[in-house]
This record gives structure tokens, C-alpha cells and sequence, in this order.
């Protein structure tokens, strides 16, 4: 079997990858092009840890072959925030404490934006049918979902002031190439 | 430490949140080494059978592949002990649940060592498979028997043998039995009495205070019923994983592990794997979820494959290996009989708990049988319970280990007793509920407690008055849980710039490096933005103990606030020294430090800092020390009250409102407590309405997915309105309580109950599905020729027998033979037997 050249634009970016053709879109972005800010929880399509955008609509990327991205946009939570300034939706996730362990984060948080893409005044069932594919284990839901109804009506106040939000540091691997 | 608190109770931001909505946190999954294996485990194809021979040659020849390991690679070096899960992650000569690891591959990538698996040849010879506890228990039931068990070993899972027939009585080590040490709550294993003794047991416990054939005697109201509960995952998203890289020149293993406990990862891998503890290194990146679950289960297998393939190896588990064998919540049948006065006082609990803890010891079985009967003032109590083993993947702990097992049984009791006499759900508990001074079934006093604090606040909450219609009734349970207390150490170190460094070595699971910063600003009386908080490795970090039994934020919290007094003491000998003035005199704020009685003189903080790490420094550096011995008992009491409206045709449940409370001393950071009480609060309603791992006959699991095995999703939920209740204890950080699990504990209990109240029908088994309530309610009249799901268990074929059955009854009188059994490798603290007085 031979590796497929695929050519497609990664947060705002164009690329061009040579991978296995039987290989996911999940697995080229996180193993081969360092973004594994989307996660693998299931690997079935059922948990929505691995939510990112393509040409804007959310899909669950473990079930999508990286071949499939050919010619088409698409957008990691890496690629939501622009210049280092988070958008509404994750000032909302940090001050309304809409995450707790982080790993379903990014799921939640792409599918938010796709969500207030189309939708700029969701009841709060729609932002639960929006998140309904999204799994999280830590919150029971209830902070995510006032974090994206506060993202869609208080947009305004949420502006990054990153210098009032305490950030931790991260000397995590002492070796190692992290 | 201020009178007046300005950050510690406030609601604050995750100090790791703005690494976690960018995607950027690292996560154990995202660990990549240079020369980085990928590995996967091929899994027993039987739940019970002798490996007769696995020939890996035609494995090793695939391209890619680089080793490939089995039982017979094992370190030679250390003697194993393979009656506990932690020591068998390797199967060798048998395997005892489906999917067990019988070999491992290491290849260049996942794919190739996944096509592997299929060219390594097993040979087993299957057999017979027990997946019910209770058949597991019948005299004639096959044995599950692992390697090196002698006869004396045998004794404890099967005594055939009664060495004496007096009556005896078991002493339990009263300090610590019973508080949520997880995997430290010691066991009695005791010997049962040679007729009809039953099987597989693991491990025997009994709890007795006065006669229960006397309270029964005087009761008014005696009610007695069984309930089962399924086997359910903790359901973390982040899959089980590993990552090790094992250093031939050195001797030196590193580990980056996705756990809950770094420490005790690092001991248990060097025990196993037969190396000294400072040659094994535990790293650990952000953790996706433990809840109980991330305790040694997959370093050790992948530690040895990298020694044996001499590179960096990474294991991550599936999903379908999450639900087929790795370590959940254990399933039990409990038969419980209580008994009340016609006032509403209680008299007696008789139960018989049996706790299917799969193919090796390991579940909360003694404290499934304590917490049956701790929150209620039960004057007399016989609890015999029995951790029983079949071929299914063995358990480990979640959240309130055996707490939601415990509370579905007794707060259905205690809600049919309430009825009976009259009394309203909130009545009966106020008036029956446990507090300081009483006696736990185990024999330890009772800690102040805050149920009472509990039920009155939540007798205040408007849910109250919220109208119910037709098919629509609301539900009450409570629930406690001990919790575990520490001991713990932390260093708060002065940098350059000004900011304060806490340093530490526990987990961050539920946001307790938040918790740390507001604590450390509090007592250096300095602002937020002051303070980082960094947990280090086992190599460099001073101890902390496991992220579980809740206890971080509450016995770290401790060594945080000595390590901040510390260098606060410090910072204020040199101000004052090199301000002339006395210690009293000294402020502190953002920029710097001042006198306030000599206006001139002040220093900004890296002016400070040069005085004491510069070059010419006249003074120490400031380097604040916390190191604190354990903690009193605080135990969490919570509650719950549910709202439901069940379809009459159906039987689906629908929830309407949910309010949960509890008891956490102090709230450190109001946000994250809320978020664990709520988090809580959906787990316990996520096992209580459709979680369960189902078996076939064959023991594997049917719904090894999450499409199959249904957890809560945002659309089946309301939001959740958490009450957060302080009532301060004596021994935490600024009155804190034990937090984290309490509140999965009362969810099951309250839906039952609201369901029994929306449609007159008791539910006595867990998941409620749709299914069993349209049965309750005469619905489904061909359910079980239309079931798919696996065969219900069978009726206890010992139910517990009427009045009269005190403790020389049938398992009346075990010996205790002072053997205790290693729960996932440790050793659980010793249980002494003595003669009854």
C-alpha cells in the first residue's frame, strides 16, 4: 500500500501530508502534526473528544480518513484562538468552570463555536442537542452548558484579559522532548 | 492567616484552564518519545481456561514488530503474587476473565503491532466459567484458582476444613477500618464452618452490635428485600495509559502514567518489575479522569516491555478494552432486612452482602457492608458479607467505592419504613439520622458529621414546593462516605520575580492546584496572580499522597498552609532584620514589601529576592516547608432530591429537577466544589438509570462500547443545583471537609425512590431502565423471552433466615485465621481474631 498525498488547509494554513491511506484524520493531526489538543476516547464516533471542524461543520474526526480532508478546511481547537487571544467561547469555559480534567474539552469547545456559528441565540436545549455527541465525565454537564449560553448572550464581557487569569506553569516532563 | 478571608471561598478559574480550552495541556496520551513504540495487548479468548502453550514466532517475524512478551517473560527475579490483579498483568499457566493480557507486542506503530496480535497462537484449555456470585458461592461450584494458591490459600476462598467449633467473634483494627483508605480498608478473611461453606470466596466479613434478634423482636414495622446492582465503568475519557522508557545503562525506569496516584505507581512497578524504588521514575502529565480507576493497572506490562524491547513503549488502552478488562465498579446482591417502632425509630439491620469482585480480590466489599448501616443510628446491626470471585475482569475502585451499592439498598429501606409509619422521607431520616458519638458498624465512633446540617438545608430548598402531576414523584436519599486523610508535605519556594512556587506532588484531578494558589495567597496575604502552583515527579517532588479518597485538597491543603506560614515567617525575619523593625511592621502586597512605621523603607520583591539568592545575598533563600501527618477522619454527608416523571407506557424516565447537597466543611474554591457536586451527582444518576456492563454467557462483555454502554449525554439532564453546606471540621484547611466523592453516593437511592413514588412500583435492581419499570408496572408481559441482555442472577438461594439468626447462625461463627488478602498487591492492614468475651 501506498501513502496518499493529501492537501487541505489546517487552521487557516495550507498543508501537504503523505500518509497511509487507511489512517484517520485524528491520528495524522495528533501523531505526525503535533496538534493533540483533540482526543481519542472511543476511536467509534460515540464520545466527540476528537470534535473538529470541517469546512466549519463539526464532525468527529476519529471516524474520518485523513485522505477525506483533501482540499477542504479544516479547524482544530488549536486554531480557534487568534494572535494568543481566546475567543468568548473559551473565556467562557475558564470562568464559568465549564471544564474540569480537560480531556472532552476541546470536543466541547469546537462544537460550542459551531454551534454560535449558526445560532447566535440557543435556548438551552439547543445548546444541548448542539453538545449531544460530546461526552464528559467530570462536570454532569451543567457548567458547560451555562459557559456556551453565556458565550452566545454576554459575549461582550468575554473578553481574554489572560493577565487576570492565573496560568499554570508547565515544567511537567523534567525529560524528554516535550 | 488572615480572620477575614479574601481568595480562599471564593469561586476561582482552574489555574490549568487556559491550557485546557486551547488544547494545549498534555495529556498521557499525547506523551511522544523519540523511537516511541506503539503497544498492544492480545487478550484471553476464554474467561477461564489453562494457557497450555503460546507460540509467538510467526509475531516476531512480521515487519515492524520489535518484541513481543508473554507470561513466561515475567521477571524471574521477583516472586509474584498471582492471587492479586496487580501482580497478574500478565497472565501465566491461566487466565481468568475475557481479555485478560496472555502476551503484549511492541511495534514501530499501532497498526503493525494490532496486525501482530493476530499471527501469536494460544492454546488454552477452557474451563468452566462462573459469572454469578452467588452460583460462584454453591458448595458443588468449580473453583477459580490462581497460580501458587496452596490448600491453606485455598482455605479462605473455600474452607473445608473447621478447626474448631466455638463461637468467635472478629476485632477489627477499629482505627481504620472502614475509613476510604481505597485500597487499605482491611479485610477479615474469615474461615467459614465446614458445613455449606460457600465457595470463591475471597475474602468474609461480619458486623455485629447487639442482637438483632431482640430489635426485630421489638419492631413495629419489619421490611426485608433483595437488591442487585450491575457491574459499571468509571467511565474517565481519557483511556487507560502508559508510557515508559527504560534506560539499560542506568537501570533506570521512567514512566509517564496517566494515575491517580504517582507514588504508589511508582512502589507498585518497582515491586513487580523487581527493580529498587529510586531506580523507577513516575511522571505525570494532566490525567482525563481516574475516579478510583488509575491505580497501577497498565505501568507495570508496559514498564517491561520497554526493558525487554529496549525502547520507549506507549500502551493505550480502547474503549473496548475499557469495558471488557480493565478495573471497574463491582456488581453485588444484597439482602437486607431493617426493622422500625411505630414512631419511626429504628431497631434493627440484618444484611447478607455479596460482592462480585470479579477474578480477584480487590472490591470495597467491608465497606459496602459498613456503609450500610453508618448514616442511620441502628442500635442493633449483623452484617455478613462476602467478596466473591468469578471470571469476570476483577474490580477496582470509583468514586465512594461501594457507596452507591451501599445507599440504593439501605435508602430504599429506610424510604418503605418511612411509609409505613407514616412519616415523610425527610421526617424519618432527621429523625434516624447518624451523628457525632454514634457508632459505626465497625466500631468507630462517629466524627462531627454534617447530615443533619445536610436534610435542614436542603428541608429549605424550594424543590419542596414544586408541584408534582400525574406520573411525576419526587425522591430522597442520602449518603456518607470517610474519605481519606493524608499524610502530605509541599514546599512554597520565592522566585525571582516576586511569585511564590507550590510545589507538589499530588494529581490534580478536580482542580486542587486551584485550590492550592488561593490557599498559599491566602496565607501570604498576597494576591492571586502571586502564586504558581507545579506538580513535580516522584524524583523531585516532595511526598503527596493518591488523588483518591478525596483527600487532596484536604490533607495537602494542610502542608500548603505550613509550607506558606513557613516561608511568610521567613520573608518577614529577613524584612524585618534588614528594615530594623519588628515582624509586626512588615506588608506585603503585589510589588514588594514595606514597613509601615519607616516610610522609606521598602523593597520591591526582586530586590528582596537578590537579598536572599543574589550573588552577595546577605540572607537564606526563603524556602517554606510543609510537611503534616495525617489528618482526623471528616467525613462527607450529602443528599439528593430528585424530581422524575415516568412514562406509563414505557417506563422511560425522565428527569426533572435535581438538587444536591452536601456537608464539605468549607468550600476553598466555590466554583470547583460546585462542579464536583454536580459531576457527582450525574455519575450516581448515570449508574442508577442505564449503566451496566453486560455479560454473555461466555463472559464477554456485550456492550464493550459506548454506543452499547450508556452514559449520561447533555440531553438527558437537567442543570443541577448544588448546595454546598459548612460545617467546619477540626483538622482541614480552613475547616475543609473531604469533598470529591460523597456526592455520586445518594443519586441511585433518590431515583428509586422517586420512581417508586411516581409510579407505586419498587425497583430492586440497577440500571432502572425503561424495561424493568415498564415491568414493575404489568407493561411488559413477554420481557424475558424478549430480553437480549445476559441472564439476570438467580435468586439467593440463602436468603437470610427470619428473627432468631444472631451470630450462631450459618456464618455465625467463621474463624478468623488472621489472614488477610492483598487488595491489587498491597497488603491490607492485618485483622487480629480473638475469642468472644
Amino acid at each position: 500500500m501506498e501513502q496518499t498525498t493529501i492537501r487541505f488547509t489546517l487552521n487557516d494554513r495550507p498543508i501537504t501530508h503523505a500518509a497511509m491511506p487507511y489512517r484517520t484524520l485524528l491520528e495524522v493531526l495528533r501523531d505526525d502534526l503535533g496538534l493533540t489538543g483533540s482526543k481519542e476516547g472511543c476511536g467509534t464516533g460515540d464520545c466527540g473528544a476528537c470534535t473538529l471542524l470541517l469546512d466549519g461543520k463539526p464532525v468527529t474526526s476519529c471516524l474520518v480518513l485523513a485522505a477525506e480532508a483533501d482540499g477542504r478546511k479544516v479547524t482544530t481547537v488549536e486554531g480557534l484562538a487568534k494572535d494568543g487571544k481566546l475567543t468568548p467561547v473559551q473565556v467562557a469555559f475558564i470562568r464559568y468552570g465549564g471544564l474540569q480534567c480537560g480531556i472532552c474539552t476541546s470536543g466541547f469547545i469546537v462544537a460550542a463555536h459551531a454551534l454560535l456559528e449558526s445560532n447566535k441565540t440557543p435556548s438551552e436545549a439547543d445548546v444541548r442537542a448542539a453538545i449531544g455527541g460530546n461526552l464528559c465525565r467530570c462536570t454532569g454537564y451543567d457548567k458547560i452548558v451555562r459557559a456556551i449560553l453565556a458565550a452566545a448572550y454576554d459575549e461582550g464581557e468575554l473578553v481574554d484579559e489572560s493577565a487576570s487569569m492565573p496560568v499554570m506553569e508547565k515544567p511537567l516532563f523534567t525529560e524528554g522532548p516535550m | 492567616m488572615t480572620a477575614e478571608l479574601t481568595i480562599v471561598g471564593k469561586p476561582m478559574p482552574r489555574v490549568d484552564a487556559r491550557d485546557k480550552v486551547t488544547g494545549k495541556a498534555v495529556f498521557g496520551v499525547d506523551v511522544q518519545l523519540p523511537g516511541m513504540l506503539a503497544m498492544k495487548v492480545l487478550g484471553s479468548a476464554y474467561a477461564h481456561a489453562e494457557i497450555v502453550s503460546i507460540d509467538t514466532s510467526r509475531a516476531r517475524k512480521l515487519p515492524g514488530v520489535v518484541a513481543v512478551i508473554t507470561g513466561d517473560d515475567l521477571p524471574h527475579n521477583v516472586e509474584l503474587n498471582f492471587g492479586s490483579r496487580g501482580h497478574s498483568f500478565l497472565a501465566k499457566h491461566k487466565a481468568f476473565f475475557y481479555g485478560q493480557p496472555v502476551a503484549a507486542v511492541a511495534a514501530v506503530d499501532i497498526h503493525t503491532a494490532e496486525e501482530a496480535l493476530k499471527y501469536i497462537d494460544v492454546k488454552y484449555r477452557p474451563l468452566p466459567i462462573l459469572l454469578d456470585p452467588l452460583e460462584a458461592m454453591k458448595p458443588d461450584a468449580p473453583l477459580i484458582q490462581h497460580m501458587g494458591e496452596g490448600a491453606s490459600e485455598m482455605s479462605m476462598h473455600n474452607a473445608d476444613v473447621a478447626e474448631d467449633d466455638e463461637d468467635h467473634t472478629e476485632e477489627l483494627d477499629k482505627e481504620d477500618i472502614g475509613d476510604s483508605d481505597i485500597r487499605e480498608a482491611a479485610e477479615l478473611a474469615s474461615e467459614a464452618q465446614a458445613e455449606a461453606a460457600p465457595r470463591n470466596v475471597a475474602s468474609h466479613i461480619v458486623f455485629k452490635q447487639g442482637d438483632v434478634a431482640k430489635g426485630f423482636a421489638e419492631s413495629d414495622v419489619v421490611i426485608e428485600n433483595t437488591y442487585r446492582l450491575a457491574q459499571v465503568h468509571q467511565g474517565y475519557l481519557e483511556l487507560q495509559n502508559a508510557t515508559a522508557n527504560w534506560d539499560a545503562v542506568n537501570q533506570q525506569l521512567t514512566l509517564w502514567v496517566s494515575t491517580q496516584a504517582q507514588f504508589y505507581e511508582r512502589q507498585h512497578a518497582a515491586e513487580v518489575l523487581g527493580l529498587p524504588i529510586h531506580k523507577v521514575k513516575v511522571i505525570t502529565p494532566e490525567v482525563g479522569g481516574g475516579f478510583g480507576a488509575k491505580f497501577g493497572l497498565v505501568a507495570p506490562l508496559v514498564g517491561l516491555m520497554s526493558m525487554k524491547a529496549g525502547r520507549p513503549v506507549q500502551h493505550i488502552y480502547t474503549r473496548h478494552e475499557e469495558l471488557q478488562a480493565s478495573n471497574p465498579a463491582p456488581a453485588s446482591v444484597i439482602t437486607i432486612k431493617t426493622g422500625c417502632k411505630k414512631d419511626g425509630t429504628l431497631t434493627a439491620i440484618e444484611a447478607k452482602v455479596v460482592v462480585d469482585t470479579g477474578a480477584y480480590s480487590g472490591s470495597p466489599m467491608s465497606i459496602i457492608c459498613i456503609m450500610l448501616a453508618a448514616p442511620y443510628k441502628f442500635p442493633n446491626i449483623f452484617i455478613d458479607g462476602y467478596e466473591v470471585l468469578t471470571n469476570k475482569q476483577s474490580v477496582a475502585a470509583y468514586r465512594a467505592p461501594g457507596g452507591p451499592n451501599s445507599s440504593f439498598a439501605i435508602e430504599q429501606q429506610i424510604d418503605i419504613m418511612a411509609n409505613e409509619v407514616g412519616m415523610s422521607a425527610l421526617e424519618f431520616r432527621l429523625l434516624n439520622g447518624s451523628e457525632e458519638g454514634y457508632t459505626r458498624p465497625d466500631g468507630t465512633p462517629q466524627p462531627k458529621i454534617g447530615l443533619r446540617a445536610v436534610l435542614n438545608a436542603l428541608a429549605r430548598h424550594p424543590i419542596w414546593k414544586e408541584p408534582l402531576g400525574p406520573n411525576q414523584g419526587r425522591g430522597l436519599a442520602i449518603g456518607g462516605w470517610g474519605g481519606g486523610r493524608g499524610p502530605a508535605s509541599a514546599i512554597v519556594k520565592l522566585e525571582g520575580d516576586g511569585t511564590f512556587e507550590v510545589v507538589v506532588g499530588t494529581v490534580d484531578l478536580t482542580g486542587t492546584n486551584t485550590s492550592f494558589a488561593q490557599i498559599a495567597a491566602e496565607v501570604l496575604g498576597l494576591p492571586i496572580s502571586k502564586i504558581h502552583v507545579t506538580r513535580l515527579d516522584t524524583e523531585t517532588a516532595p511526598f503527596g499522597p493518591a488523588a483518591g479518597g478525596s483527600q487532596v485538597t484536604y490533607s495537602m491543603g494542610v502542608a500548603v498552609i505550613e509550607a506558606a506560614k513557613d516561608a511568610r515567617s521567613q520573608v518577614l525575619k529577613v524584612a524585618a532584620k534588614e528594615f530594623d523593625t519588628t515582624e509586626d511592621d512588615i506588608v506585603l502586597d503585589e510589588v514588594g514589601l514595606r514597613s509601615q512605621s519607616k516610610p522609606d523603607k521598602k523593597l520591591s520583591w526582586p530586590q528582596f529576592q537578590e537579598t536572599t539568592s543574589g550573588w552577595t545575598a546577605k540572607y537564606a533563600p526563603v524556602l517554606g516547608r510543609g510537611s503534616v501527618e495525617r489528618r482526623k477522619g471528616a467525613p462527607g454527608y450529602a443528599a439528593c432530591v430528585a424530581d422524575v416523571e415516568v412514562d406509563p407506557l414505557t417506563g422511560y424516565v425522565k428527569i426533572l429537577r435535581v438538587v444536591a447537597a452536601q456537608d464539605v466543611g468549607k468550600a476553598i474554591n466555590r466554583m470547583s466544589v460546585e462542579g464536583q457536586l454536580q459531576g457527582g451527582t450525574v455519575q450516581g444518576i448515570g449508574l442508577a438509570l442505564w449503566e451496566e456492563i453486560m455479560y454473555g454467557a461466555d463472559g464477554r462483555v456485550r456492550n464493550a462500547s459506548l454506543l452499547d454502554y450508556r452514559k449520561a449525554t447533555p440531553r438527558d439532564l437537567p442543570l443541577i443545583d448544588a448546595v454546598i453546606v459548612e460545617q467546619a471540621s477540626d483538622d482541614g484547611p480552613f475547616g475543609a471537609k473531604i469533598v470529591g466523592e460523597p456526592s455520586i453516593i445518594p443519586p441511585a437511592g433518590a431515583l428509586a425512590n422517586a420512581v417508586a413514588a411516581a409510579t407505586g412500583k419498587r425497583i430492586f435492581e440497577l440500571p432502572l431502565t425503561a424495561e424493568r419499570i415498564a415491568r414493575a408496572m404489568g407493561r411488559v408481559q413477554e420481557y424475558d423471552a424478549m430480553t437480549t441482555t445476559a441472564p439476570t442472577l438467580t435468586p439467593d438461594p440463602s436468603p437470610i433466615r427470619g428473627e432468631g439468626r444472631g451470630r450462631n447462625g450459618r456464618n455465625g461463627h467463621g474463624r478468623t485465621n488472621g489472614k488477610v488478602k492483598t487488595t491489587n498487591g498491597r497488603a491490607s492492614r492485618k485483622a487480629t481474631a480473638r475469642k468472644a468475651r
